[in-house]
């Protein structure tokens, strides 16, 4: 009985095979398929534009490491537009003494210039605002020391001016949602000197 | 409108400085200390004043000593000479080569406070990672080099002869001891009364690294504890200690700590030659021995002890072995003692080796002769 049922099985796989083989060259023989617009149909005509997505950038206040985090944003208009965008990123870094971590929660202004092209949106972004940094310092081996208090911990909180100019892409995928990719220099003023660095954001974007 | 500039001063009041890495580092310990008396009264030989007194952290290593140094040394030779002359306290305190953690100017007028900014590394932590400690010496030392801190010294070898793979003067070269000269240590030997730094992670086991018998354990972290010193009248811990046991303190009540680590360290000024060991490295420390082949032309022996002993055996009413060996002691004038050991035939990593990397019995060094009949 055994050996049948595993003659029956081999013929089974054959012929699954066979069949997959088939069907796979009769795919090849005829011309790939494309997408057309009705297929994805964009609805979007509203004014109002609503994104989110992953933030990555330079961390300008500790001068090394990347820091990530997540952000989210409004505009509203058509060639020219307003609105305001929140994020927070976070970055760890250490030296022989401490490890260090600043916490950055960005609030901008933003006015942009637009111009839709196909399915895409092209912009230029330009915020201005505050960046609230909250540090953390760990003194290193402070706890296998006995370390405790400020002695081991200290924090600091600052707000700082700050602002960026964000080259933007987006890609509207199907119905009201959108790909959108930006990135730019940032900078900020903190204690009187000027950092600069870089910002990008991936994500995606709602237009009704 | 109100709303939002109560936020805006809400967020401004919890402004600070952002310092990032850098600002000043705090320290992960503080110890302070006192030197009583004065070490101008006790410059040795050769030393005119005493040029700049500073203070340092030195962690202390595990270490063994030669079974020459040891075992009872053998009659009809000059062996215990050599001992003497050549073989450190087997109790006191040795530094580690890199244990040198801290050094600071000494304050003439009053305390001096001696900070660490990094714990001592694992190499020199004696124990397994769930319990494991580190023992370290406050040393007052004369920084006539002005280097900034202690430069460890090492015992000074007679020259090597050649032999197979390697060997002659070139790899014995003798590096010049510094100028620096220690006048005071908080720990320089177990069997007197010290008063050690500490640092301990984990638990506490009892072991042989520089054990305090009785003592009460030091704190988590950073302390001071001290000893009253191990009872070896008449060689008692020695045979303790060679019986596989721990010494025991002589007073057990005379035992320190644990203290807060800024704890007052008190330190006595003492002569050079009773407390320079503490700043003597050892290459070394599982007590085994490197034999070394004699050189064809006589070494400077001037201002050492010799002496021609057999090679050690540890078995008890065994017969001695039939390997015969020079031991040279170190001279008067280093700073730290220290042995050389010659023997016709022998492997660098062992001298009873059947192939020997070198082989002098028919052709031994002309001086020989009149060490070793």
């Amino acid at each position: 009985m055994a050996t049948l049922a595993a003659t029956t099985c081999k013929v089974r796989f054959a012929a699954g095979l066979i069949f997959t083989l088939a069907c796979s060259s009769t795919a090849l023989a005829q011309e790939a398929q494309r997408l057309h617009d009705d297929e994805w149909p964009v609805r979007s005509t509203g004014r109002l534009t609503l994104d989110g997505g992953l933030v990555m950038g330079r961390s300008l206040t500790l001068d090394t490491g990347m820091a990530t985090g997540v952000g989210a944003g409004l505009t509203y208009g058509r060639r020219f537009a307003v609105g305001a965008r929140a994020s927070w990123a976070s970055a760890t870094e250490s030296s022989t003494v401490w490890t260090v971590t600043h916490d950055d929660y960005t609030l901008r202004g933003v006015a942009a210039v637009q111009q839709p092209a196909g399915r895409g949106l092209f912009a230029l972004r330009l915020g201005a605002g505050a960046s609230l940094v909250h540090e953390s310092r760990t003194r290193n081996q402070g706890q296998r020391a006995q370390l405790t208090g400020s002695d081991l911990m200290n924090t600091a909180t600052a707000l700082l001016p700050g602002g960026e100019l964000e080259a933007v892409v987006a890609v509207h995928v199907a119905g009201p949602w959108l790909l959108a990719l930006s990135g730019g220099p940032s900078a900020i003023i903190d204690d009187g000197a000027l950092r600069a660095g870089w910002t990008a954001q991936l994500g995606v974007g709602w237009q009704p | 409108m109100r709303r939002l500039a109560l936020l805006g001063a809400l967020a401004l009041s919890a402004c600070g400085k952002l310092q990032g890495f850098g600002g000043p580092a705090p320290p992960l310990a503080s110890f302070t200390m006192t030197l009583n008396g004065d070490p101008s009264t006790l410059l040795p030989a050769g030393v005119p004043d005493v040029h700049a007194l500073r203070v340092a952290l030195v962690w202390g290593t595990q270490w063994l000593t030669e079974p020459f140094c040891v075992l009872p040394p053998e009659m009809n030779t000059n062996a215990a000479d050599v001992i003497d002359r050549g073989c450190r306290d087997p109790f006191g305190f040795v530094p580690a080569t890199a244990g040198v953690a801290a050094s600071v100017p000494l304050d003439p007028s009053g305390p001096t406070t001696i900070t660490l900014e990094n714990l001592p590394s694992a190499d020199l932590l004696v124990g397994d990672i769930t319990s494991r400690v580190a023992y370290a010496s406050l040393v007052v030392f004369d920084d006539r080099d002005d280097s900034g801190t202690l430069e460890l010294a090492a015992p000074h070898r007679t020259a090597t002869g050649r032999f197979r793979g390697g060997g002659g003067d070139g790899e014995n070269k003798d590096v010049p001891d510094s100028p620096d000269v220690i006048y005071g240590a908080s720990f320089v030997t177990m069997t007197k009364a010290d008063s050690r730094v500490a640092y301990r992670e984990g638990d506490f086991m009892q072991s042989a690294f520089y054990p305090r018998v009785g003592c009460a354990p030091p704190s988590p972290g950073f302390s001071i504890v001290g000893a009253g010193g191990i009872d070896n009248d008449n060689g008692k811990a020695l045979m303790t200690a060679l019986a596989g046991q721990l010494p025991a303190e002589k007073d057990p009540a005379s035992c320190v700590g644990p203290l807060p680590a800024d704890s007052l360290v008190e330190i006595t000024a003492q002569a050079p030659a009773d407390v320079e060991e503490v700043g003597c490295d050892e290459h070394t420390a599982d007590s085994s021995i490197r034999y070394r082949p004699p050189p064809m032309d006589a070494p400077d022996l001037t201002d050492r002890r010799t002496a021609c002993v057999h090679l050690p055996t540890f078995d008890t009413g065994s017969q001695p072995s039939t390997l015969k060996q020079v031991v040279v002691s170190g001279r008067t004038t280093d700073r730290c003692k220290g042995l050389t050991h010659y023997t016709l035939r022998g492997c660098r990593e062992n001298v009873t080796c059947d192939v020997p990397d070198w082989d002098l019995t028919d052709n031994a060094p002309s001086w020989w002769a009149s060490i070793c009949n």
